[in-house]
């Protein structure tokens, strides 16, 4: 099946027109040394049996019951009308909106995700997405350099250790210099010399910070440090003070509203303060007028900052984002309203502290964190591996093992309850560590 | 108001939805779990809205977006091709969608990355894959990485990458990215990279490599690149192939055997996943044995056990993302590939090539074509119409016959360019009426070329201010 829909005797009139004789005339251009005979691959399948096929390959994969692992990816309840907006099919088979005239309904989506985004954030301005939130950040330490023109970027330790080594990557490749400190030696590493400080809250282990003593710490020592917040869950900002109010310059996140689907697709959300507008990467939606006529309709923009005009001079070369995904996020924010996402986030802070609060009564356990926390948090148990056995004996998907990122924690554990956690999950995984510390 | 409603004028001041699961624990007090002074004080600035008013507001949007399913879509060097439907189907198996990424038990999930790794590496001719980079452009940077990383860890010195001046945007921005310095060569009559010219660059000592196009993006096949490659390699360099244009040639002849070392795709061009108006795509970078080590983490390889994933060895460039990129996608393309199997990707390629010759036969009494030979799967026009009529006059003179336009203004050799990659999925019907369409066009631009100028008329909207809405940007509501 190749989806090719032209019969032989097509074929021929159309090679007839082109003036060659056959297929392979086409291919004049290309060496003869270089043309292979025949890929080493199966013959195509039907639909029926690619159906088939995938079906029990994913059936290799485990699907339990319920969940407690978070670690940078979440189950939240997604309604059943994101799936179905995304499967609008002119919008997943469409391309990046060039052709702004017969793109509107793309350009309008992205304009409110824009929107929707710096609204729940109380940040200024919002691009169209990035690929993830660990992407994001590194582009967003990049432009910290652009904009400072320091070369020196300083990570406060909580950072999700996936977003730390993504950061490194990018750093290395455009030579600026990166340092992982604890946030209480901030003080001391502060300096003009610092292009950006990079901060997750609420942070890998739960923590959640204080950002607004941070911005007063970063403003009160240096004159042009950027402060740039991480985020993994964004749901929390129904309820937790946003960035936008904390002074924070450039806001990163992990998108809302997807599946996991084993990591990806999901998206980077970055938004930014006014002043940096022109300074940011990636994709912008902006509301215009018509040439010759009165309406308002929407276009990219500001796009002398992209590849495609400005080259090697380009802040980045992202082209590409997660429009699809963007549209999901949008779909997810305004489905759940002001009111619903307010009560996600409360029954997320509820029950993970519900758990967190009897852990820490059952012998053995000890909850590791000393600053608020929404949905994770950090716990050492007893007998860390009966706990994980137990778990997956009873068909729930059990916290992460510390060890995963941080070899020498071996007894950790960072646990993840969501409001998908029900009364019954949560006494059944409190029951079951009960049982693991005996 | 003269703008469409945007959703957050529909919204209500109430809970209406519930989709959110009953509480039914009991609360703690939340001033307790956070302090006042973290709490968001003020209501987020997002309405209430029914569900059936959202669902009815973004369906009426979708319906004024032009997809690949409502027509042709001949966007040069972006392979608009039919999504198959399967695909979306595949992706969507809870064995695949509700897994996460850092569950233990994830063997089909790491059969098909390993699985989709391997064919890539048959079509493509290298030696190993990684799925990991998000799109295109973060492929290119993964693969620049890797240059980067090979010379690091040789202790060799180079700081310039070339790329001619026929290649994507993003050639030359990744290569800052990685900082290197560029060097560009232009192209010669015939659409190809001059061999003296990239000798006398090479000869230079400093360059790291080449980053190719190929065939390029004025469509055509550069024939002379078993010595171009020979040339970088002689000095030192490696070969970087941009895949953006693998669809004419998959099957027929394999990037490896040109003696590229490095190789990018784009799932969501070649591949059929969808472009999803932006996004998410996937673009999974091959390399030769010499390069395996450096490839970014995590990555899937095989031993004698089996299946394994590994981490950071030391010599990775190290993660350029978390967790497995774009791993939806990757069952889509997964999926296409084992549906076209040997003959049917061999097939889609030369039908992609055939499409696109028949379109450029049927024009070029008329048209400009600045290298009018057998092109691949695409063609250059250069649209100086009579009168004045240009490139964007053209495109929008076409979506007025409801057909999205061709690129325009890329690549930047030719002043009124516009490419035309029909793909090889489209009837001949919609190609006849795409060449019909062209052919009027080219007559009004005699007859009646202020006409055009100010088209598009029958659109949703008119032509827009695209200067206005950078100079005055109004980015949110």
């Amino acid at each position: 099946m190749d989806y090719v829909p032209h019969d032989l005797e097509t074929i021929r009139i159309m090679l007839e027109k082109i003036g060659v004789e056959n297929l392979d005339d086409l291919y004049v251009d290309i060496p003869n040394n270089l043309k292979i005979k025949q890929l080493n691959l199966p013959e195509g399948l039907s639909e029926s049996d690619l159906l088939k096929n995938l079906t029990e390959l994913s059936e290799k994969n485990h699907i339990y019951n319920t969940s407690f692992l978070g670690a940078g990816s979440y189950y939240h309840y997604i309604p059943s009308l994101v799936d179905s907006i995304i499967s609008q099919s002119q919008f997943f088979t469409a391309y990046t909106p060039y052709q702004a005239e017969i793109s509107q309904g793309m350009l309008q989506s992205i304009y409110e995700y824009q929107s929707a985004i710096s609204r729940l954030t109380e940040m200024d301005i919002t691009n169209a997405s990035m690929y993830d939130c660990a992407s994001a950040l590194a582009e967003a330490a990049t432009m910290a350099f652009f904009v400072t023109k320091k070369k020196k970027i300083l990570l406060i330790e909580g950072i999700h250790p996936e977003y730390i080594e993504t950061v490194q990557t990018y750093c290395w490749g455009r030579s600026i210099e990166t340092e992982t400190i604890p946030l209480d030696e901030l003080d001391n590493k502060l300096t003009d010399e610092i292009a950006g400080v990079l901060i997750q809250s609420p942070n890998f282990f739960g923590d959640i910070e204080d950002i607004s003593q941070v911005a007063k710490k970063i403003r009160s020592k240096t004159k042009k440090c950027l402060l740039i917040q991480a985020m993994s869950d964004p749901t929390c900002l129904g309820k937790l003070n946003p960035p936008g109010k904390n002074d924070v310059d450039i806001f990163v996140a992990e998108g809302v509203g997807m599946h996991p689907s084993f990591g990806g697709p999901n998206l980077g959300i970055l938004s930014v303060k006014k002043k940096y507008m022109r300074k940011m990467p990636g994709r912008l939606i902006g509301l215009t007028k018509e040439l010759h006529g009165e309406k308002e309709g929407y276009v990219l923009t500001l796009q002398a900052r992209e590849q495609h005009i400005r080259r090697e001079k380009a802040l980045s070369n992202i082209c590409s984002n997660q429009a699809l995904i963007m549209i999901a996020s949008l779909v997810y924010l305004v489905s759940l309203g002001k009111t619903g996402l307010k009560n996600v986030a409360m029954q997320n802070f509820q029950k993970a502290n519900h758990v967190k609060q009897a852990l820490s009564q059952i012998s053995g356990y000890k909850v590791l964190n000393t600053k608020p926390t929404y949905n994770e948090f950090i716990v050492k148990c007893p007998n860390i591996n009966k706990l994980i056995k137990k778990c997956k004996d009873d068909n729930i998907l059990p916290p992460l093992k510390l060890s995963h990122y941080f070899p020498d924690r071996k007894d950790e554990i960072l646990i993840c309850v969501t409001e998908m956690n029900s009364k019954e999950d949560i006494n059944k995984f409190l029951q079951i560590a009960k049982e693991a510390a005996q | 108001m003269t703008r469409k409603q945007l959703i957050f004028e529909k919204g209500y001041n109430a809970l209406i939805n519930n989709f959110t699961p009953e509480m039914d624990i009991k609360s703690i007090d939340f001033d307790t779990i956070l302090p006042k002074s973290l709490q968001r004080n003020e209501e987020i600035n997002l309405p209430d809205v029914p569900e059936f008013e959202i669902v009815r507001h973004y369906v009426n949007l979708a319906h004024k977006n032009y997809g690949v399913d409502s027509g042709i879509y001949p966007l040069g060097s972006c392979t608009m091709k039919y999504n198959p439907r399967i695909n979306e189907v595949t992706a969507r198996l809870s064995g695949f969608l509700k897994i996460h990424p850092l569950q233990e038990e994830n063997d089909g999930a790491i059969e098909l990355i390993y699985n989709l790794g391997q064919q890539l590496c048959e079509i493509c001719g290298m030696d190993a894959f990684t799925l990991n980079p998000a799109a295109g452009a973060q492929g290119e940077l993964t693969g620049i990485l890797i240059i980067k990383k090979y010379f690091e860890i040789k202790g060799i010195k180079k700081d310039k990458i070339i790329v001619p001046d026929s290649a994507h945007g993003t050639n030359p921005a990744t290569s800052a990215m990685a900082g290197f310095s560029i060097i560009e060569i232009k192209s010669d009559e015939n659409g190809e990279l001059p061999l003296d010219q990239l000798e006398f660059a090479m000869k230079g000592g400093d360059v790291a490599g080449l980053m190719l196009t190929n065939p390029n993006t004025v469509g055509v096949f550069d024939r002379n690149i078993d010595k171009i490659t020979e040339i970088v390699h002689k000095y030192g360099g490696l070969c970087y192939y941009d895949g953006a244009n693998l669809n004419p040639i998959m099957g027929i002849a394999k990037p490896g055997e040109m003696g590229f070392d490095i190789i990018h795709l784009n799932l969501h061009k070649t591949f059929s996943t969808p472009h999803g108006g932006g996004g998410p795509g996937a673009g999974p970078v091959g390399v030769k044995k010499d390069l395996i080590n450096y490839l970014p983490c995590p990555q899937v390889i095989k031993n004698e056990r089996g299946l394994a994933c590994v981490e950071n060895e030391g010599e990775s460039i190290g993660r350029i993302r978390s967790f497995w990129g774009n791993f939806g996608v990757l069952v889509k393309a997964y999926t296409y590939i084992l549906a076209l199997g040997k003959n049917g990707i061999k097939n889609a390629a030369q039908n992609s090539v055939l499409n696109a010759n028949y379109i450029r036969t049927q024009i070029k009494h008329k048209f400009t074509i600045p290298y009018d030979r057998i092109n691949m799967h695409e063609f250059l026009v250069d649209a100086n119409l009579p009168n004045g009529v240009n490139s964007e006059d053209v495109a929008k003179a076409l979506l007025d016959r409801g057909i999205h336009a061709p690129t325009i203004y890329f690549p930047l050799i030719i002043h009124e360019a516009m490419l035309i990659e029909p793909t090889e999925t489209e009837n001949k019907r919609e190609l006849d009426k795409f060449i019909e369409a062209m052919l009027e066009i080219y007559e009004e631009a005699e007859k009646n070329p202020e006409y055009l100028k100010k088209g598009p008329y029958n659109t949703e909207i008119g032509r827009l201010d695209a200067t206005l809405a950078a100079r005055k940007p109004c980015l949110r509501d």
